[in-house]
């Protein structure tokens, strides 16, 4: 029986604060649906606003919007590599989709430096002609090798219904994988970002940096790819980051901030996912409100720091 | 078997084809557009930013006119239209007043839009299940479905598109390669520009019925890379990514059904958007690879002869400064940093075009010609260096290096003006006599 059936917005945070407090006097509780989308949820937003600080920084997040199209040849090429059919398991083998991220990552990225080098393509074109390619390849295979040419929409926007426990334990290992090299090596990944030549010049590769950078987005894309599908956790690499960076001007605090804003919303639009659900009767796409709570959350703090930027202009002139 | 003709005629294949061949041209050329204007990720904003209004579209029509059906193709362009343009002035406030970068500017509105469209999807799901359908369409594209009705609205789309290009031709030509320049002029480059943005989203909006949101962005780009390889001239470049556009708009809807036949896999047909977007990526490889003056292959070729020049014309000058005396294999190959394998055949190629001649066993002689050459390439690299030295004042100890280089480069018309202006030294820096003109000829 799930204790949040029937409750509105409110009721639902009673709900899981007393829930909370249940499992930490050491009583077992069993997860129920909804715990599991906000746990799952709240990893992948962890995971990819922290890595989303550094792709914004570095002004790349079009490589992230780029692979999480190639991410769909990769998995299909990992499916031919291990000789299985796509429609032989209707759930998706977790080692699998790594690998194929790992391959997508890798040959996205590769095959974009290699047009911008070798080729010399403009690099917003390379990006561009690289993950369509890549993406329509992905279609055609999927195709051929389902024999059906229906193809899944889950893939673009996940279903946080379907989201099984285990699906926990995948986006707990992208969290690790994501802050884990990020907290050892902060001070590198800090000078890498804001000055990438003088890194180079005291010994640190920036170039392997930017594919560990790629491969952690690769994970991160693959953890959200059954919660929210693989673009939306674009909103989760960008928004939230955007929006921290309205208030501060530290990185430490830029990650933390972004994570926090993260977390926020989605919490938010998990308990009014609940709440439409008891009141109206219809399930609505938790994905796409929890993006949606990011626009407005992001729309919001630009007004707020208009009107603080207005109110701190007045003060100045009147003093 | 449907024969090509068969594409053009046949009721059923005749709308799919004849649409995405017309999509594929007005895409095309917008896209040609905003390739060179380095803007060639915005299409892929937009036609994210344009799902929300193809879902309300929908929903519009399925609330108010269930029954009419022509109208839902309206409606849902009118919704896409909408959305994009709102997508792109969101853009360009965000990049304008809140100083947002670029790529992270299309990537929030790219996700904040598109999910803005699922959720209003989710919604339609249970409500609507049949119109939600429609709306999968978009994503994929599929223009299997298309009626003649779809291809009466793009042909009217696409006539305007092409009609508003034609009229604006020479202001967008201007302000795509300088609009400062062209603002000096007295051109109102505001009003152009978002000409050409309305232009790039009516095409995005028309495109995504066949090739879909998630595609979109590479069938703008894809024939305009493709073009940009053949030609520098901005008409030509529209014209060829046209005409690559067209064709991959054609072999797309060809292919998608030719391929399971192949396969033998009668019952299925592949998805028309991917088909046409690899056809047209093929013909941008082919065109990155092959092509006359960028193509990488074309470019390997022109650098190899050049590498090869310089070797051949190193050995002559080996044997020209050891005068008449012949050199053996094992003498050349100590005095160039060549493989001993290349050198054998570079030795074979200078003896059977008659630049040397093999003296005895292993040992080889420059033949008349052979010695004219070796003293012309000497006579440059020479002269060179008196240039750099008298007229670019550099040290004499470190002009050998570039002279190195530019012997094998130096044209005769070029070695011409040199001599006149150096009056024809006699001697390089290095106090090293400079072969005279009469010795070459």
């Amino acid at each position: 029986m799930n204790p949040y059936w029937g409750k509105g917005f409110f009721d639902f945070f009673l709900t899981l604060f007393s829930r909370l407090f249940i499992w930490i006097r050491g009583e077992p509780i069993t997860l129920v649906s909804d715990e599991v989308q906000l746990l799952v949820l709240s990893g992948v937003a962890i995971a990819a606003s922290s890595v989303g600080v550094f792709l914004i920084l570095k002004r790349i997040t079009m490589l992230a919007n780029s692979l999480s199209h190639t991410l769909l040849l990769g998995v299909v090429l990992a499916y031919l590599f291990t000789f299985s059919t796509l429609h032989e398991s209707r759930f998706i083998d977790v080692k699998i989709l790594l690998v194929g991220a790992l391959i997508a990552a890798l040959l996205t990225t590769l095959l974009t430096q290699m047009l911008t080098h070798f080729m010399k393509l403009q690099e917003d074109a390379s990006i561009g002609l690289v993950f369509t390619t890549l993406f329509a390849l992905g279609v055609v295979l999927v195709t051929l090798f389902t024999r059906s040419s229906h193809i899944g929409a889950e893939a673009i926007m996940g279903n946080v219904d379907a989201l099984h426990p285990d699906d926990i334990k995948l986006v707990v290992l992208v969290c690790l994988f994501n802050l884990v090299p990020m907290a050892l090596f902060f001070k590198e990944c800090r000078m890498i970002t804001f000055d990438a030549g003088f890194a180079k010049a005291s010994g640190l590769s920036p170039s392997l940096f930017h594919y560990l950078l790629m491969v952690q987005v690769a994970a991160t894309a693959i953890g959200s790819f059954r919660a929210v599908g693989v673009f939306l956790f674009l909103a989760f690499l960008t928004g939230p980051v955007l929006a921290a960076r309205l208030w501060t001007q530290h990185l430490s605090s830029l990650i933390f901030l972004s994570i926090g804003i993260a977390l926020f919303n989605t919490l938010i639009a998990v308990a009014f996912s609940r709440h439409v659900l008891t009141y109206f009767q219809y399930p609505l796409s938790t994905a796409g409100l929890v993006v949606t709570s990011i626009g407005l959350f992001y729309f919001l703090s630009l007004v707020l720091k208009k009107i603080w930027k207005s109110k701190f202009k007045n003060a100045t002139i009147s003093l | 078997m449907p024969s090509f003709l068969d594409f053009f005629l046949d009721p059923i294949l005749r709308a799919p084809t004849l649409g995405s061949m017309l999509m594929c041209l007005a895409s095309s050329l917008i896209g040609a557009i905003a390739f060179v204007q380095r803007r060639s990720l915005l299409g892929e904003a937009l036609s994210h930013a344009a799902y929300p209004g193809v879902v309300l579209g929908v929903l519009f029509a399925a609330v108010f006119f269930p029954e009419w059906e022509e109208l839902l193709a309206l409606s849902i362009l009118i919704g896409a239209f909408f959305s994009a343009c709102l997508g792109l002035w969101v853009i360009h406030k965000l990049q304008r007043s809140y100083r947002v970068s670029n790529d992270a500017a299309l990537c929030l509105v790219l996700s904040l839009f598109f999910g803005l469209g699922i959720l209003i999807a989710s919604r339609l799901q249970f409500t609507h299940s049949l119109w939600y359908k429609q709306i999968q369409i978009f994503l994929y594209g599929q223009a299997a479905t298309m009626t003649d009705v779809h291809i009466g609205i793009y042909a009217i789309l696409g006539l305007v598109i092409l009609f508003l290009l034609y009229l604006f031709y020479r202001p967008i030509q201007a302000i795509s390669f300088d609009k400062y320049f062209t603002e000096s002029i007295g051109v109102q480059v505001p009003i152009f520009e978002s000409i050409i943005s309305i232009l790039l989203v009516l095409s995005i909006v028309v495109g995504i019925r066949s090739v879909g949101v998630v595609l979109m962005s590479g069938m703008l780009i894809a024939p305009a890379i493709a073009a940009r390889q053949w030609t520098h001239k901005f008409s030509i470049l529209l014209i060829l990514a046209g005409a690559f556009a067209v064709c991959s708009g054609f072999l797309g809807n060809y292919l998608s059904l030719q391929i399971p036949i192949w396969f033998h896999l009668p019952n299925l047909s592949l998805p028309t958007g991917p088909m046409i977007l690899l056809t047209a990526s093929f013909f941008c490889f082919i065109s990155l690879l092959f092509s006359p003056e960028t193509g990488l292959i074309s470019r390997c070729v022109r650098m190899i002869s050049f590498r090869d020049r310089r070797y051949q014309e190193n050995i002559l000058k080996s044997f020209w400064k050891k005068g008449e005396t012949p050199l053996t294999f094992r003498e050349i190959a100590n005095r160039e940093a060549i493989p001993h394998w290349l050198m054998h055949f570079l030795l074979y190629r200078l003896t059977a075009q008659g630049w040397i001649v093999k003296t005895g066993k292993r040992t080889f002689q420059l033949t008349l010609d052979g010695h004219q050459r070796a003293a012309r390439v000497v006579r440059l690299h020479r002269l060179w260096e008196v240039y750099l030295v008298d007229y670019l004042g550099q040290h004499a100890g470190k002009v050998h290096r570039s002279a190195e280089e530019m012997e094998h480069i130096l044209s005769p018309e070029l070695e011409k003006e040199l001599s006149e202006l150096l009056k024809d030294p006699k001697q390089d820096p290095h106090s090293q006599p400079i072969p005279s003109i009469k010795e070459i000829l």
